[in-house]
């Protein structure tokens, strides 16, 4: 296992997992992001070539999550629940208080709530632990989250798509579409003009 | 300070880790309430605002309490950075789960009518020392037992939600919500039961 990975700049005493797989230009502000980090999975995170986690990124990932940042991907202060698998695509883009959670962690039956309740308060250290099978969320590449933006388990967003700040997405987004709403819905597709525009 | 939420050892009375808690607080046993901001806007001057029962977590947490405020929480909650907004009542029962970053809050703070609201903006700024604010509308919210509040959600002014409701992430629940109904949107509306 070596030493236990620090970073230099950091201002919680904290150290990076052995089974988080950083690209020597990926930069993540503070080993505090790994404080509800419990995967066990042979990678839990990987982070590709300048990608970045700024802020409060939290990465709450349970025992077998697999999280996954492309190239140049960006969160600011991004919710990360994830209990098998969210996979960021490269060049996209995550606002402030974005939830990506891949999993409710709990069943919506009140009385197996309350099992998984009971428990919180014996775990080391306290937190939810999942019952219930997590649905994965993939995010393509170069998509745009505004902020408080909510993804829900089990969503695929399509390459280039832009989600409107506060949206709340329940169903799978086509590529190169914006979207908006609370629950979110189609605002408009892309041109082929803006598609292909800078190319 | 890390190590009360590494400790799975029941302790009495409950705790918070990052400071003392409020003569008019009560912790009940094994209860935790994690973050240095709990209390930093917590101005409630009854003799119990603040009842907490037992084996809850709250991590991060703003008790943010009027003067008049009283909150109330029942057994075997869990929290993680919610934002308690109280100036009159929120009474929370057991089981009640509420997800990062939701808002809870019994007044709309401001009043609706114009010159109302610029007399308050008055009072509130640094001009206005000593001079009384318009009343405040405050209605209780009232959240029953086995209730799951997502993360970004947002519950108003005189809302109960009822037992064993499911309120989606990033909900923003305006009226009242029937027992087991799961609601979504903004406003929330029902989209089916649990």
């Amino acid at each position: 296992m070596g030493t236990p990975r620090t970073l230099l700049w950091d201002w919680h005493p904290g150290t990076i997992p052995h089974n988080v797989v950083l690209d020597d230009t990926a930069y993540i502000e503070t080993s505090y992001s790994f404080s509800l980090y419990r995967s066990r999975a042979p990678v839990g995170l990987r982070m590709g070539r300048g990608a970045s986690a700024y802020n409060d990124t939290i990465f709450d990932v349970g025992p077998d999550g697999r999280v996954s940042f492309g190239e140049c991907a960006l969160a600011v202060g991004v919710r990360i629940i994830c209990d098998a698998e969210v996979d960021i695509g490269d060049y996209t883009l995550m606002s402030w208080n974005v939830i990506l959670m891949d999993s409710y962690r709990v069943p919506f039956d009140p009385a197996g709530r309350r099992r998984v309740l009971t428990q919180a308060p014996v775990r080391t250290p306290r937190h939810l632990e999942a019952e219930v099978p997590a649905r994965p969320i993939r995010i393509g590449r170069g998509v745009w989250i505004g902020f408080d933006v909510c993804i829900l388990p089990g969503v695929t967003i399509g390459d280039g798509s832009i989600v409107g700040a506060r949206s709340v997405v329940m169903d799978d987004v086509p590529p190169y579409t914006i979207i908006a709403g609370n629950p979110a819905c189609v605002v408009r597709r892309l041109g082929t003009e803006e598609i292909n525009h800078g190319l | 300070m890390e190590e009360t939420m590494t400790d799975s050892t029941p302790f009495a009375p409950g705790r918070w880790t990052d400071g003392v808690l409020p003569a008019n607080a009560r912790v009940g046993l094994n209860s935790l309430i994690l973050g240095d901001h709990a209390f930093k806007r917590f101005h409630s001057r009854r003799d119990l605002a603040l009842i907490i029962g037992e084996h809850c977590t709250m991590d991060g947490v703003h008790f943010a309490l009027g003067e008049e405020g009283r909150v109330k929480i029942s057994d075997y909650y869990y929290f993680t950075s919610a934002l308690l907004l109280c100036e009159l009542e929120l009474c929370v029962g057991s089981y009640v789960i509420i997800g990062w970053n939701a808002t809870i809050a019994d007044t709309d703070f401001h009043p609706i009518a114009p010159a109302e609201r610029i007399a308050d903006a008055i009072a509130v700024s640094p001009l206005g020392k000593g001079r009384p604010r318009p009343q405040l509308v405050r209605r209780p919210v009232i959240i029953e037992d086995d209730v799951w509040i997502g993360p970004n959600a947002a519950i108003l002014k005189g809302v109960r939600i009822g037992a064993g409701a499911f309120v989606e992430a990033g909900a923003l629940v305006t009226r009242d919500v029937p027992p087991r109904a799961r609601v979504i949107g903004n406003p929330a509306q029902i989209v089916g039961e649990v």
